[in-house]
């Protein structure tokens, strides 16, 4: 009987995790692949063993978290394969219909409701959770447009990201060992950049481990008959990387293919800043959704970069025809708002305001996914709970 | 170029608007008014009355006349002649039962009209249901 | 008669413009294509706002779809004008209703695989013809 039950979980773990890393590699890796600096297998590979490392390291907070946080006694194994069918549960909704599930979030919701099911919910810390669910993309939005207003501009007059044709480094087979040396076309510059993107993409494969590999795993945990921690990171990085190396590349044309129209110095810094918010939340064991947090920082950044002060070096340099001699500063939005018309052309029509593209409301219809997921969950898992109390 | 253009009215005043947007866009157009009574009403009197009718056909043509005379003033004024048909039962059904026959729908589109709720449950928002459902381009006027 | 044409890159869209030319050969015809609506990941929008000139930018993303849209009006011998909107597809047609006499719009059939761009963009047809001023033409 626990043999049996213990089969289906695994299987279900698997499904969950291959689908995250379906999800997440596209996240993590669509920016760089779509610069054609790093390849989809290579990313596959970078990103399965920074999963791990993520998962093993700091994903084991979140793992107590969920098998013995949100509610007071330990989260058995069959509640624990009922849960990771909740969790699988959206994670087809979110793939037939294409909504984003925010999967760390429909884990806590589905727990949550078992809790309130059986009344073992840990309200403190249930609490603590939501409080930062609701700070966290404030968060991530405040950082993203402090960087898109101010750091943005700055960072992108001193960096060149470059990328030239040809191989990157190529293997000098002229001597009796071959060494490698630069490509045709590699410069000091190139090779930097692409250190860079690499150790940023790698750092977000760790806190896509961290936040998303308990996931898949923590159901598996505990409990008569259940895994071991270590066991069930592994089956979890196991299918994530599997979903990394299938999937992802369909994933990554979607998703990456989105990110790739923002510029790349720019999906870096929403890369970092994701994934430091992700870690540092996963590091005090708080169950967080990185696709949330990466989109968050994107309209963040969007948002400071809209509505940016236009320093007079800048609108000098601007590719405005006539450039006009601004004291102060001024917003982008008047900026754009008089691109100078040449002698005899004729006045446009009307001009484009960058505001235009974040609005308030918009902002708000995003903030709303991310309750929806949850709630739904914990809804489904409380009245699963309650009609079939053997489980708990 | 549209020759068949289907013109459902109700007794409402955006029903005329519509009737003149096809009038006046549309000069080499056949135009057709629908009008559709025995509606589901809160007490259904007008449907059961008709029901309750010898020659229901008879009675409805009787009962969609009033219309039909507003709109022949309309078409009057544009010099226009016009075709007249009478249906019975749900209106958005039956408009769209009758799609298939014309190139367009000229509709006139209510505002949100809270005073009518029962109305609205029970007809439904023709305007909506039909832009939605038709088979052929809807033209909605406000 | 002045009509206003918005168009996505859907079937739909050239539907309503053939609609369009096809029954106002008299009418002024101008398409409207709106870049940077809103989207799961916000990636054209921000890729657009990190641009240094972005009503030309805006331009270029617009021009495939204008460039259908003149190919369709030279196929009928017939002119069009062209013009770009950033951000909210609704609010932008929507805010243009003064201009014109006329909306054509196509219509998107219920399409469940696109639940995220329905709740993020919303229903553009039938917003447009719940909410504007002056009548829209429903093309499918």
């Amino acid at each position: 009987m626990v043999g049996s039950l213990l089969a289906i979980g695994i299987i279900a773990s698997i499904f969950v995790g291959f689908n995250i890393g379906g999800s997440s590699t596209g996240i993590a890796w669509g920016p760089p692949v779509g610069a054609g600096i790093v390849k989809k297998t290579t990313a596959a590979a970078l990103m399965t063993f920074f999963v791990f490392l993520g998962g093993w390291t700091v994903g084991r907070n979140v793992m107590d978290t969920l098998s013995e946080g949100i509610i007071t006694t330990d989260l058995t194994l069959t509640a624990g394969v009922a849960v990771l069918f909740f969790i699988g549960l959206g994670i087809l909704i979110a793939n037939i219909f294409g909504v984003p599930v925010p999967t760390s979030m429909t884990t806590v919701g589905a727990i949550a409701g078992l809790g309130l099911a059986t009344g073992t919910l840990n309200y403190a810390t249930i609490a603590e959770i939501v409080s930062w669910w609701i700070v966290t993309p404030i968060i991530g939005f405040w950082i993203g447009g402090v960087i898109g207003r101010y750091i943005y501009p700055e960072v992108n007059r001193r960096v060149q990201i470059e990328k030239s044709a040809g191989p990157l480094l190529a293997l000098d087979r002229d001597g009796t060992i071959p060494k490698p040396t630069f490509g045709p076309n590699t410069t000091w510059a190139e090779l930097g950049t692409t250190v860079v993107v690499l150790v940023i993409g790698c750092y977000m494969a760790f806190s896509a481990g961290a936040s998303n590999v308990p996931n898949a795993a923590a159901p598996l945990v505990g409990g008569v008959g259940g895994l071991p921690d270590d066991t069930a990171i592994i089956i979890a990085t196991l299918a994530i990387g599997f979903g990394g190396f299938t999937i992802a590349r369909r994933t990554m044309e979607s998703v990456g293919g989105e990110l790739s129209d923002i510029p790349l110095l720019a999906a870096l810094f929403v890369m970092v800043t994701a994934s430091t918010i992700t870690t540092l939340l996963s590091w005090i064991g708080i169950p967080i959704s990185l696709v949330m947090a990466t989109v968050m920082t994107i309209v963040g950044i969007g948002w400071g970069r809209a509505t940016r002060p236009i320093t007079f070096r800048e609108a000098v340099t601007r590719d405005t025809g006539e450039p006009e001699i601004v004291p102060g500063a001024i917003t982008a939005e008047e900026m754009e708002g008089k691109p100078a018309a040449p002698i005899g052309e004729e006045e446009p029509e009307e001009v484009l305001k960058a505001g235009d593209l974040f609005n308030p409301r918009a902002i708000m219809k995003y903030i709303s996914m991310w309750i929806i997921g949850p709630s739904v969950s914990t809804v489904l898992a409380y009245g699963f709970f309650i009609l079939i109390p053997g489980v708990a | 170029m549209l020759s068949r253009i289907l013109v459902p009215m109700d007794d409402s005043e955006h029903a005329s608007h519509a009737l003149e947007y096809a009038l006046e866009n549309h000069p080499e157009a056949d135009v057709t008014v629908l009008h559709v009574v025995g509606v589901p009403s809160m007490m259904m009197g007008e449907a059961v009355g008709l029901t309750l009718e010898d020659d229901i056909s008879e009675a409805a043509a009787e009962r969609a006349e009033p219309v039909f005379k507003r709109a022949r003033e309309v078409a009057d004024e544009h010099g226009r002649e016009l075709n007249t048909i009478v249906g019975i039962g749900h209106p958005a059904r039956n408009i769209l039962d009758r799609a298939e026959d014309y190139d367009t729908i000229v509709l006139g589109a209510h505002g949100a009209d809270w005073s009518r709720a029962t109305r609205r449950f029970l007809v439904g928002n023709v305007a909506e249901t039909v832009s939605k459902r038709s088979p052929v381009p809807v033209i909605i006027v406000h | 008669m002045r009509l206003l044409v918005p168009m996505d890159d859907s079937e739909h869209a050239n539907l309503a413009l053939e609609y369009a030319l096809d029954n106002y050969p008299e009418a002024d015809i101008t398409v409207l294509h709106v870049v940077g609506a809103p989207s799961m990941m916000m990636g054209e929008a921000v890729g657009l706002v990190f641009e240094n000139d972005i009503s030309d930018a805006a331009a270029k993303r617009a021009e495939p779809v204008f460039e259908r849209a003149n190919k369709i009006a030279s196929e009928r011998d017939q002119d069009i004008n062209t013009t770009v909107g950033i951000g909210y597809p609704i609010r932008n047609i929507l805010d243009r209703v003064e201009k014109y006499d006329t909306i054509v719009l196509g219509a998107h059939g219920e399409d469940w695989s696109r639940v995220t761009r329905r709740f993020l963009v919303g229903n553009v047809a039938e917003t447009v013809s719940r909410r504007a001023s002056i009548p829209v033409i429903l093309v499918r």
